[in-house]
């Protein structure tokens, strides 16, 4: 059984159609790119999938439960984690206030055990750089700092899924390689599945994986990121040559 | 799309709402009652009033709670001016002599009283209109309750928290009905005029009308000062249809119903101002019949006192939960046109969908 | 002298915390949810008024109202919750998703229907109640003497900050609000609840209400259906010159604001004394083009472009 599938997603904004009719399904510790130009509805998808904003029409499954137009915090609880657009930090909260505001859990007692704890220290294992200045307040940290910083925050919860919505967004290209190669690790080692929303496709190619190319809230190609780099198919799909 | 066409196109809206209020004038006189004819002097003057708020509110998007302020200058000019000389300088023994020696015919005071509350609405908007939307509301709160503390202790001047009576009471509908349509065109009149689409237009996309040049404090403050002198009209014609004041007339309770009769109307909608105090009128005089008692079989039926307000108030909210934009949202009332229906929703730009 | 100016020290400190408790249950619902919450004041006179019920005479204090304080206080700040709770769920809750100037609105509106709701079973006139009363005996401090009342107001209020600053920072709740009210769609992302959320800050308002009525009413010794609407102008006033969203700058305007209130009663001549409140917020308006995102603005309230 598949982790998510989407079956007909539609989601509109007022009269405005931005995702039309989208389906397609994600395996367990699959990496899932969606890619394609500006408007394109990736990022609507994305918060249709986190419940942000109810899908107009169609059905989203999170493993065997149906979590169509449910509120975010539900699907948050039920092991969908989303890390949206501009990384979103709680500026005026440290650190460590920022990776423990999901958890539920009282901040670390001291010496002490909770599941918290664990977790934050899995987080802090993984991007060190955290740890150290875990009492700084998030909004001082550098952009890249900040990415780490949303990705270890939706690790809190331990999720089964993880949605990222652009993550190399402002980021210089040597911090995004920090990034993913942080990113690639974890889902290694944790077995996370990854759904990721570039509008490079350079690095989904980079990293490997499925990719699927949406154009005008349409589903237009779908299929192993290596290959479909190396089509013709693709510059054509992204740039809407060929269309009516 | 000239200036003339846009005129042509729009002009239906305030003919047709004023031609309703002539109806009403019209059925008012043929009824002959005086009780009908005073609810109907307070229904035009409740146009003149939130006509005055929309002029602002609807065309801003800033709610502003302190218009009444305004009113409440207007109907002080009004008694200042029209009030006996002799009775005055008992009454108001802190008026400067010249003051006191006047005497005008009603009409020309509210005229003033116009001009006066439009030039404190000038000064005071020049302040106020640079804050953000929220904290711009809540400034006018605070206007609204400095003009009613200074109002009710400057006794001397404003006769303080006791009534200042006195003033020539005008019983005839017409003046008030001339009144009410003069406010309509001039809210009108603003609203198809640059400055009115100006501030539409930062309403709607402030980032957008900025990047266009628009000096959105500037528009704002025109169209504060333009309502604040409709307002000093309502309140100014409200002091001849009582012939009293208080500071307390123009406060909370005034506020609160006005701005409802908007909330329900439809606040960027000047069709819905006109027609939101139509409805509602009608609704409070029905609970007001209600609460004098209505004589059912052999016994009475009255209900308590307070229930006018709360009634009205729950329409408010459920007006705003289920229908924010009021009932005629952003529609005008105008002329059926071939294949289209009896309102028009007026975009930015005065052009037809 | 040095008593006098302790007393007017004392005066500007208690008026200032009545202000700041206003301020800060305004503030709080406006951080979480951007509603500036026109009903708080009605909720204050809602508070009281159940100490009256169900005597509708002039001069009564019947029922809850005849309780040993221990038992009265608790009684007063949970009827202040549970109605401002209830104000959620009946009405708040509908508008989640509507503009900051509907809520306004629909706040004004609600406020209203409470107001004529103890309208309706009460009268306007105001009631003179006893409550309390054995804090109106004055105390030494100093060689000035000061009502213990005013002491008593300073001495909760620094407790109530205290508390409320306790909870926020070390709380889970605390933390899940602090959160929400920076970036309240993030904050469900990461399994915040909501409504949790915003009830809670709705309650923890609504007890700050009722702690303002029970000052107040032990002040001047009547309750009045208005008597919530002279603070809450105020503690409005606050809020924005605190820098809306703020909650050290509300409290922080609300001291301010007793301190100004009371100057001007000290340095007006007789003649300008009852143009006081108008002074004040003239003052304010003044403070507004100067600094119009206020003292202490919080982060997070700036719009994006």
């Amino acid at each position: 059984m598949s982790l998510l599938a989407l079956s007909d997603v539609t989601v509109r904004y007022g009269r405005l159609t931005a995702v039309r009719e989208v389906s397609f399904r994600m395996q367990e510790g699959e990496i899932l790119f969606i890619t394609g130009p500006n408007g394109a509805g990736k990022s609507s998808l994305l918060r249709a999938i986190a419940g942000v904003t109810p899908p107009a029409g169609g059905r989203i499954d999170l493993g065997n439960s149906d979590i169509t137009g449910h509120s975010p915090e539900d699907i948050a609880r039920r092991g969908l984690s989303m890390v949206p657009e501009g990384r979103e930090v709680f500026g005026s909260l440290t650190i460590e206030e920022n990776l423990l505001v999901g958890t539920g859990m009282r901040a670390r007692e001291q010496g002490g055990r909770t599941r918290a704890a664990s977790a934050l220290d899995e987080v802090y294992e993984t991007f060190p750089i955290l740890r150290e200045r875990r009492q700084t307040q998030a909004g001082l940290l550098s952009g890249g700092q900040q990415q780490m910083l949303v990705i270890g925050r939706a690790l809190m919860t331990n999720p089964r899924l993880i949605a990222i919505d652009e993550p190399s967004l402002g980021l210089a290209p040597n911090i995004t390689d920090q990034v993913y190669e942080r990113l690639l690790h974890l889902q290694r080692q944790r077995s996370l599945t990854l759904l990721i929303v570039e509008q490079s496709s350079t690095r989904a190619m980079m990293v490997g994986g499925r990719m699927i190319l949406m154009r005008g809230g349409q589903v237009v190609m779908d299929g192993d990121a290596v290959a479909m780099g190396q089509s013709e198919a693709l510059h054509a799909a992204y740039f809407g040559y060929g269309d009516a | 799309m000239t200036r003339t066409s846009i005129l042509r196109r729009t002009v239906a809206t305030p003919v047709l709402l004023s031609l309703i209020l002539v109806a009403l004038a019209l059925v008012t006189y043929l009824i002959g009652s005086r009780p009908f004819n005073q609810t109907m002097i307070d229904l035009f003057i409740r146009v003149i009033m939130v006509v005055g708020l929309y002029i602002f509110i609807g065309n801003s998007g800033v709610i502003s709670f302190g218009h009444t302020a305004f009113a409440c200058l207007g109907g002080y000019m009004a008694a200042w001016l029209t009030i006996p000389p002799m009775m005055k300088g008992t009454l108001l023994p802190g008026l400067p002599s010249w003051l006191a020696a006047i005497h005008l015919p009603f009409w020309v005071a509210a005229m003033i009283a116009a001009v006066w509350a439009g030039l404190w609405a000038l000064i005071f908007g020049r302040i106020l209109m640079r804050l953000s939307g929220i904290a711009a509301s809540i400034a006018t709160f605070a206007l609204l309750a400095m003009i009613n503390t200074i109002y009710s202790n400057w006794s001397s001047v404003t006769g303080g928290t006791s009534s200042v009576v006195g003033i020539p009471i005008v019983r005839a509908l017409w003046p008030y009905l001339i009144a009410a349509v003069v406010a309509i065109f001039v809210a009108w009149a603003h609203a198809i005029s640059r400055a009115g689409l100006a501030l539409r237009a930062a309403r709607d996309e402030p980032t957008a009308a900025m990047a266009s040049g628009i000096d959105i404090p500037r528009e704002r403050l025109v169209a504060f000062a333009l309502s604040g002198a409709v307002m000093g009209l309502g309140g100014a014609l409200y002091a001849h249809s009582i012939g009293v004041v208080t500071p307390d007339t123009f406060y909370l309770g005034l506020t609160f119903t006005t701005l409802s009769m908007l909330v329900v109307g439809g606040m960027s909608s000047l069709t819905g101002a006109v027609l939101g105090v139509v409805l509602l009128s009608l609704l409070i005089q029905v609970l007001r019949w209600l609460e004098a008692g209505v004589p059912i079989g052999t016994s009475s039926f009255a209900l308590p006192n307070g229930l006018q307000e709360i009634v009205l108030g729950i329409i408010m909210i459920l007006i705003l939960m289920r229908r924010p934009a009021g009932l005629f949202g952003r529609s005008e009332l105008t002329l059926p046109r071939p294949g289209q229906g009896g309102t028009t929703p007026r975009t930015t730009a005065g052009t037809p969908p | 002298m040095m008593a006098g100016l302790l007393q007017i020290l004392f005066d500007a400190l208690s008026l200032g915390s009545l202000y700041a408790l206003g301020a800060l249950g305004i503030a709080l619902i406006f951080g979480v949810m951007r509603l500036v919450n026109f009903a708080h004041g009605d909720v204050m006179a809602f508070s009281i008024f159940a100490l009256l019920w169900p005597s509708v005479d002039a001069m009564a204090i019947v029922f809850a109202g005849n309780l040993p304080w221990f038992l009265l206080v608790p009684f007063v700040l949970a009827v202040g919750a549970g109605l401002s709770v209830l104000c959620e769920v009946l009405v708040f809750r509908r508008f989640r998703r509507a503009s900051p100037a509907t809520m306004m609105i629909a706040s004004f509106a609600l406020g209203f229907v409470i107001r004529y709701f103890l309208l309706m079973l009460f009268s306007s006139r105001p009631k003179s109640i006893s409550l309390l009363p054995e804090l109106s005996q004055p105390v030494e401090v100093l060689g000035a003497y000061i009502p213990l009342l005013q002491v008593i107001t300073i001495i909760v209020t620094l407790l109530v900050l205290f508390a409320l600053t306790g909870f926020l920072r070390r709380t889970r709740f605390g933390l899940e609000m602090r959160a929400a009210a920076e970036n309240f769609t993030m904050a469900r992302m990461l399994g915040v609840r909501a409504n949790r959320v915003i009830m809670g800050a709705f309650a923890l308002s609504g007890m700050l209400a009722a702690a303002s009525a029970l000052i107040l009413a032990a002040q001047t010794g009547t309750a009045d259906i208005q008597m919530g609407a002279g603070v809450m102008l105020m503690a409005f006033i606050a809020t924005v010159i605190g820098g809306l969203g703020s909650l050290p700058g509300a409290v922080l305007a609300g001291f301010l604001i007793g301190a100004a209130s009371v100057l001007m009663q000290v340095v007006l001549p007789p003649e300008a004394r009852p143009f006081r409140d108008a002074f004040v917020y003239g003052a304010v308006i003044l403070v507004l083009i100067f600094r119009p995102q206020g003292l202490l603005p919080a982060r997070g309230t700036k719009e994006r472009v």
